[in-house]
């Protein structure tokens, strides 16, 4: 006769119920990552966890409880930029999560935000779902597929603690919003707008991985300004508004289990 | 003193673990659609891989098989585990490509699979083509270097004497993760002189790049973009035949690797 739990769901329970010990933080920008790092006395590991050749680079540490990663995808070997953008993102997810199984994905970044749905510069949102808004596939089925709907994994009482803001993430590859892009945002019904959560998302849920998505907001889609310009313009400071925030959110996650979130 | 045999033989061992100069051994062929890659599958004689090299969980798949000299695997990202559709697009493709590499150490990636043909660049339905170099329309990043990121530009790894003997077109290839064509895209497209439109290729390319393997990408046009019938239709009508001609040109074109050298090639 076979046990009331089997091994897989005794896993699964289990992981709930004990604290979180490891967690990976994919950030795409070496501006959002550093003052992250510095704050979390983490270190570039030295013997990689990556292939040779790649440019993905893994900061350390431990900070109380938490075995903390940050994963940066590092400058293009090429062009020497930052490796943003959802290729990228789902590349140092996957290889992220194979090397160190974590038990928590937090995808932290900057965004732009829709001021028609209440955003403003500098708040901070944790995103409800995450959709991609540049992969059109008129296909019945595919063009699912294409938007890649996926719910964020469910953190009710960090939501309530911190304060944060609440709203749907976009996800595509540009920087500036075509009329097609903007359609498909509105379809989305999205309140921020970034270049690489859906990617994340997608990749934490082939691995069944919970993934989690910090956002804050650097740029207003629907306001006056270029986007690139008032981007880069707040960056900096935004930055420090983002590093303050996730800080909060690991310590709020610190000694807790997948449930207590 | 080193007698001559043993030296000859050091030489030759040196020679022969150049890649360049020893033959192809291993190949990775990526293949978005099961339509695509199956009849592939088929004519190889492959066999699903059950003892999986990929993570539990992750719907890819890896058919393999010897043929002739070489080791072939194709490998297909496989159907969504929520949607039960075939997983194209970018991300896919980058990650069976990235997993693919690491687990089977491939001398040469062949992306093969269909595109869109733009018929003012001379592309009609059921044309083979062999891209020289890809690049992405749809990530538009308007700050400097950002914006060249963006594109990311390759080329394709040259093979000149596959080209003469196969006797296949040649063309620029643009990758998005869309179907159809916004007017942001077109304009990328132009400025990326493209005459084929996938939506895999550049990514399988950044991939192959970072890893420093080799890649060519063999495409057949299923529709064609700058003409009247609506793309979706058009490439669903075509889908079986022009796979048909897919199939035909990825063999031809591994028998003409099979025994060569990648400087061969």
């Amino acid at each position: 006769m076979a046990p009331p739990e089997g091994p897989e769901e005794l896993m699964a329970s289990q992981s709930d119920k004990r604290p979180i010990s490891t967690i990976v933080i994919i950030i795409a920008m070496q501006t959002e990552a550093l003052p992250l790092v510095n704050k979390f006395q983490l270190k570039e590991d030295q013997d990689s966890v990556f292939p040779t050749g790649v440019p993905w680079v893994r900061y350390r540490g431990t900070y109380r409880d938490l075995n903390i990663n940050i994963i940066w995808p590092g400058k293009d070997t090429a062009l020497g930029v930052d490796s943003v953008g959802t290729v990228s993102a789902s590349l140092v997810t996957y290889a992220s999560i194979q090397a160190l199984q974590p038990d928590l994905v937090i995808n932290a970044g900057t965004a732009g935000g829709f001021k028609a749905k209440g955003a403003a510069v500098g708040d901070i949102f944790l995103a409800s779902e995450v959709a991609f808004h540049d992969r059109r596939i008129p296909i019945p089925i595919l063009d699912l597929y294409g938007v890649g709907l996926r719910q964020a994994f469910s953190t009710p009482d960090l939501l309530k603690r911190l304060g944060l803001k609440v709203g749907k993430l976009s996800t595509g590859d540009s920087l500036d919003m075509s009329p097609q892009d903007e359609a498909s945002i509105i379809a989305n019904d999205a309140t921020i707008k970034d270049m690489e959560g859906a990617a994340v998302a997608y990749v934490a849920d082939l691995l069944k991985v919970p993934a989690i998505f910090v956002k804050a907001i650097t740029d207003i889609v629907d306001g006056d300004k270029p986007t690139a310009e008032e981007f880069l313009q707040n960056l900096a400071a935004v930055t420090v508004a983002l590093d303050q925030a996730v800080t909060q959110v690991i310590d709020f996650i610190t000694g807790k289990c997948l449930s207590d979130l | 003193m080193a007698p001559p045999e043993e030296e000859s033989s050091g030489l030759k061992e040196t020679m022969d673990s150049d890649p360049d100069t020893r033959p192809i051994s291993t190949i990775v062929i990526i293949i978005a659609m099961r339509t695509e890659a199956l009849p592939l599958v088929n004519k190889f004689q492959l066999k699903e891989d059950l003892n999986p090299v990929f993570p539990i969980g992750v719907p890819w798949v890896r058919y393999c098989g010897t043929y002739k000299d070489l080791n072939i695997s194709i490998i297909w990202p496989g159907k969504d585990a929520n949607l039960g559709v075939d997983s194209v697009g970018t991300i896919s493709a980058s990650l069976v490509t990235y997993a693919s590499v690491l687990a089977l150490q491939p001398d040469l990636i062949i992306n093969a699979g269909t595109a869109g043909g733009f018929k003012v660049k001379g592309a009609s339905i059921g044309d083979i083509f062999l891209a020289s170099d890809v690049a992405f329309h749809d990530r538009r990043i308007p700050i400097p270097v950002f914006d060249l990121y963006g594109v990311g530009l390759r080329e394709a790894f040259p093979t000149p004497n596959l080209l003469k003997t196969l006797n296949l077109k040649v063309g620029k290839l643009s990758t998005g993760d869309s179907l159809d064509t916004s007017t942001q895209d077109e304009a990328s497209i132009n400025s990326n002189d493209a005459t084929i439109k996938d939506m895999e290729g550049a990514a399988v390319a950044y991939v192959a790049d970072l890893l420093k393997v080799p890649a060519i990408f063999v495409k057949a046009v299923s529709d064609i973009v700058d003409g009247d019938k609506p793309t979706g239709m058009e490439f669903l009508q075509n889908l079986l035949a022009v796979t048909a001609a897919l199939d035909q040109a990825v063999m031809e074109v591994v028998n003409f690797i099979n025994g060569r050298c990648l400087s061969e090639l």
